[in-house]
């Protein structure tokens, strides 16, 4: 989906709109439930499948725990926010840390190479993260935070 | 936020040790996870079949965990069986390549049923 636009939403934005929702987590894991129920009955009540708001909840949760894990670091007053809103077909989600981000995208996780020794068992996050959702994007903020951004369409 | 401890009970049915996974499966349940299976392969079997819970929030932690496990199934020659699972986390598993070590069956006595008929 070459034509869907991200521009939506940036986790800069100060004065939110009234389509636009914010979460501001602590960040610690286990947190990601919160952001995952709220995101779940926004998208129920916006008309996804049940399917669909599965795919959504598992990528919001990887990515809140790679901001929490990696982004933060665990760093104990950091936060993690998530913005969602939905506009036309397209929910969007962008979840943002403290961190500088990803030097490099992971490679998809080869469960082979984890079995034997190879490789570590990482990188399933980023990886369920691009197929479960309908794009996916790692930005720098204006206001220094790393963000993930995701669309998920309305179809059917 | 904590997650509660994972209860496993530890079933034998015939030749299949059954490990029936209360509970969500996350980095936090690495060490309920790691016992139950030195506990179940004391009895050297042959068959593991891990059931969860369809409601069970399942995460890439939880995911590294249950691989690493596998590891060692594999290792001591162990066929797996999986059951319980959402459909949305049995696509997930396959996503993931945990069905190339495992076979996931729709139900416990679809599961118990096939890995019986096993040598």
């Amino acid at each position: 989906m070459s034509d869907l636009r991200l521009d939506h939403l940036r986790a800069e934005k100060t004065v939110l709109d009234d389509q636009t929702v914010e979460l501001n987590l602590p960040s610690k894991i286990g947190y990601e439930r919160i952001a995952i129920g709220g995101l779940a009955a926004f998208a129920k009540s916006v008309g996804f499948s049940s399917s669909r708001i599965e795919d959504l909840k598992t990528s919001v949760a990887e990515a809140c725990i790679n901001a929490m894990q990696h982004g933060n670091k665990g760093k104990p007053d950091a936060r993690v926010l998530i913005a969602f809103r939905f506009q036309g077909d397209l929910l969007y989600v962008s979840v943002s840390d403290e961190g500088v981000g990803l030097k490099a995208e992971p490679k998809d996780p080869d469960i082979e190479r984890i079995l034997e020794n190879l490789d570590p068992p990482v990188g399933f996050g980023v990886f369920l993260m691009k197929r479960l959702m309908d794009k996916v994007e790692f930005n720098r903020t204006s206001n220094h935070r790393h963000e993930v951004r995701m669309i998920m369409k309305l179809t059917g | 936020m904590n997650q509660r401890p994972n209860e496993i009970k530890i079933e034998s049915h015939g030749d299949i040790i059954l490990l029936d996974i209360r509970g969500d499966v996350t980095a936090f349940s690495e060490p309920f996870l790691n016992n139950a299976y030195n506990s179940a392969k004391e009895s050297g079997p042959k068959k593991i079949l891990l059931k969860f819970e369809e409601t069970a929030y399942i995460n890439s932690g939880g995911i590294a965990v249950l691989i690493q496990i596998l590891a060692q199934t594999r290792r001591n020659n162990q066929k797996i069986g999986i059951t319980g699972l959402s459909d949305h986390f049995k696509k997930v598993f396959n996503m993931v390549g945990i069905t190339k070590l495992a076979t996931i069956y729709p139900s416990l006595q679809d599961a118990l049923n096939a890995m019986s008929a096993m040598s």
